[in-house]
């Protein structure tokens, strides 16, 4: 790996976490992602979703890889004005509601409007009962008729967090899920270009993963791709994470194997991490995958589906931590699935 | 008038009780030039006199502590995370997942412990206590971990400072304010002589305090704070102890202290005099350096005037501007009337 392709990397990941795109606002992310893959495709669209889609390679090609990687980030949405400056809010998607008290985060009314989640002081309020969906409350500090002005019901919020480098090149940042994955796809996109002789290549920065899977299953439909390998961040070892359904960090990235999965082509994603010498973890599973490839695998009449992550700490919380090299790693592998599998 | 730049400054500023040095560095260069006679005491309270227009009758101290509530590693597993404690009364529920900066060179950690997917059904719903949480910084074994951190290394929230719409968000308010206070009447022009301490060890039991009023030997004493308001949906009536927008808060008795009788009318008379915004706490609740400065030597009369401020002992805050000039102004005014007396 080289260190300049490392700070790359670590760049693109910086703009993507630190950008919003709460599920069912994917548009926000159009204007980046046309940024970052501009270099090898000036293909982009969006579909009815909100999914952004960029395609790349030769067009005409028999083999049509779709690569998907979910862009929503999971978030909160404002369900009532309150009073005091006050606003109730909802979690859009899995949020860690334990990592939510005390904690800053942003809200795209007119303008961002910072907030703090509210938690009651510790002499007011039994301290190990945890917050519950229906008590997030989040403190602007506003007065009645400047909060008004600014923030609307249905806004969305995302968590403050700062883009934070930790030892052996590993980054904590909001947002890594999936935001890691896109990255990956990006990476792989730009290892393969200008060697796409005889593929066709759909990057598919899908919606709304995070609520209801609905992004990737209807882009798949519109697209008809062959085969689509899905990049997710996966669960990294960490206290209270079995193995067997984990990948250390920094080791590479983490393969599953599932029911609802092609096993030709997750075989084909080890024997090319193993012709590369990467290592990598597996995850089985006894059903589904709880990932896009879960309804890909059955539009149309059937797409075989492999799913290949990225290890991530702490999921679904504002201090979520991803190795670099892991993201290189994952990207390499799928680069060279892609390719490989042309020349054969 | 409030020096925001300079509030923005002491609030980034990483000061653990007992490892107060960053802040106090940063203070010394912000009076230096303007006091008559700074000490730097064992504890390391900075003790400041200047001279005024006058002599006061009434010896006066004001105080302010420099540090704040955060966290001290403790241990280092094999794993390379970190364990630690808390510093101070921290908000229990508010340290998992938070971003912290460890040791002296401010490294990037996280708050961390057992994914949300993975929790068993008696542990949901619940706050993870903090004696369950490691930070992680990274490494990947303990003797990695020990070339960048040791035990007893000192951790603070890795936090924002944003001042907008009337109201500023931060670490550390609690109680960098109240240097700043201090720090602005050293480079005024005061009516009377005035002594100034800048405390360390509030916020695990009043402990610099005790010292440096020892040494100051005041007749009097006003104790600059932030202090916890309520005045949040759940907490009703009395029970918001006091309210951020609605003025300094003035207190006749919290944990800690009974204040001076006369000095509480007088700030509340002042308050309507000069129409500046004053409230005080509806419950007896907190405590703060008056509580070892008032039994001082052989007792020392004294008052607190406090900014209100809402998540105060953890990684965000927020207090309203128009409640720290009040307690500027307020501030001002009542130790010119308490060194005339």
């Amino acid at each position: 790996m080289e260190d300049g392709d490392k700070v790359n990397t670590k760049k693109m990941l910086r703009i993507l976490c630190e950008e919003t795109g709460v599920s069912g606002r994917e548009e926000e992310m159009y204007d980046i992602i046309k940024e970052l893959t501009e270099g090898f495709s000036k293909d982009i669209k969006q579909l009815p979703t909100g999914t952004i889609v960029v395609t790349a390679g030769n067009k005409d090609a028999d083999r049509h890889i779709m690569l998907d990687a979910h862009i929503d980030r999971i978030g909160l949405i404002v369900t009532y004005i309150g009073e005091n400056g006050f606003v109730n809010a909802e979690p859009v998607g899995g949020m860690d509601l334990r990592a939510l008290p005390g904690t800053v985060v942003t809200i795209q009314g007119k303008e961002n409007v910072t907030g703090v989640i509210a938690t009651l002081p510790p002499h007011l309020v039994d301290k190990e009962k945890g917050m519950t969906r229906d008590d997030i409350r989040i403190d602007t500090g506003l007065s009645d008729s400047k909060l008004r002005k600014l923030v609307s019901q249905g806004d969305t919020a995302v968590v403050k967090s700062f883009f934070r480098e930790l030892l052996n090149d590993k980054v904590a940042v909001s947002a890594l899920d999936n935001r890691a994955g896109c990255a990956v796809i990006i990476k792989a996109a730009e290892l393969v270009s200008g060697k796409l002789y005889n593929v066709k290549l759909s990057l598919v920065f899908s919606s709304q993963e995070e609520t209801n899977e609905s992004g990737a299953s209807t882009a798949a439909f519109l697209l008809e791709p062959d085969e689509a390998i899905v990049v997710d961040t996966g669960f990294a070892k960490q206290e209270g994470v079995p193995s067997g359904q984990s990948g250390e960090m920094g080791k590479g990235p983490i393969i599953s194997i599932a029911p609802v999965l092609s096993r030709r082509l997750t075989d084909r994603l080890m024997n090319t991490a193993d012709r590369l010498g990467i290592t990598y973890a597996l995850e089985v599973d006894g059903g589904m995958t709880g990932t896009n490839a879960d309804g890909i695998s059955v539009t149309r009449g059937g797409i075989p589906c492999a799913v290949i992550s990225v290890p991530d700490k702490n999921m679904h919380t504002q201090t979520e931590t991803v190795s670099i090299k892991d993201i290189e790693n994952t990207a390499r592998v799928i680069a060279e699935y892609i390719i490989g599998g042309a020349e054969k | 008038m409030t020096d925001h730049k300079l509030l923005k400054k002491l609030c980034a500023a990483s000061g653990i009780s007992g490892d107060e040095g960053e802040v106090r560095e940063l203070i010394l260069s912000e009076i230096r030039d303007h006091a008559d006679k700074i000490i730097v005491d064992n504890p390391g309270n900075i003790i400041v006199f200047k001279k005024g227009k006058k002599r006061a009758k009434t010896k006066l101290m004001l105080s302010a502590h420099m540090d704040e509530v955060g966290f001290i590693v403790t241990d280092i597993l094999p794993d390379g995370l970190l364990k630690f404690a808390c510093v101070g009364g921290i908000n229990d529920s508010a340290v998992f997942a938070k971003q912290v900066l460890v040791g002296k060179d401010k490294l990037p950690g996280v708050v961390c412990c057992k994914p949300v997917h993975m929790l068993k059904a008696d542990e949901k719903g619940k706050n993870p206590s903090p004696d369950t949480l490691t930070i992680d910084i990274g490494a990947e074994s303990r003797q990695e971990a020990l070339k960048y951190v040791r035990p007893g290394d000192s951790v603070v929230f890795d936090s924002i400072y944003e001042n907008k719409n009337g109201r500023i968000i931060s670490k550390a308010i609690d109680d960098r304010f109240g240097c700043l206070v201090l720090i602005e009447m050293i480079r005024s022009q005061l009516p009377y002589d005035m002594t100034f301490v800048f405390c360390v060890q509030e916020e695990v039991g009043l402990r610099g305090s005790a010292a440096a009023a020892f040494t100051a030997a005041p007749d009097s004493a006003i104790v600059i704070e932030a202090t916890t308001a309520a005045d949040m949906p759940g907490s009703e009536n009395e029970k918001k102890v006091c309210c951020v927008g609605k003025g300094a808060v003035v207190s006749f008795m919290d944990r800690a202290s009974i204040y001076d009788k006369e000095y509480f009318r007088l700030a509340m008379d002042i308050s309507k005099e000069l129409g500046i915004p004053a409230q005080t706490k509806t419950k007896i609740a907190g405590g703060n350096d008056a509580g070892s400065i008032h039994k001082s030597r052989g007792g020392v009369r004294t008052i607190a005037v406090s900014v209100p401020c809402r998540y105060l002992h953890a990684n965000a805050g927020l207090i309203s501007t128009d409640d720290a000039k009040a307690v500027g102004d307020l501030v001002r005014e009542l130790a010119k009337r308490i060194c005339e007396q």
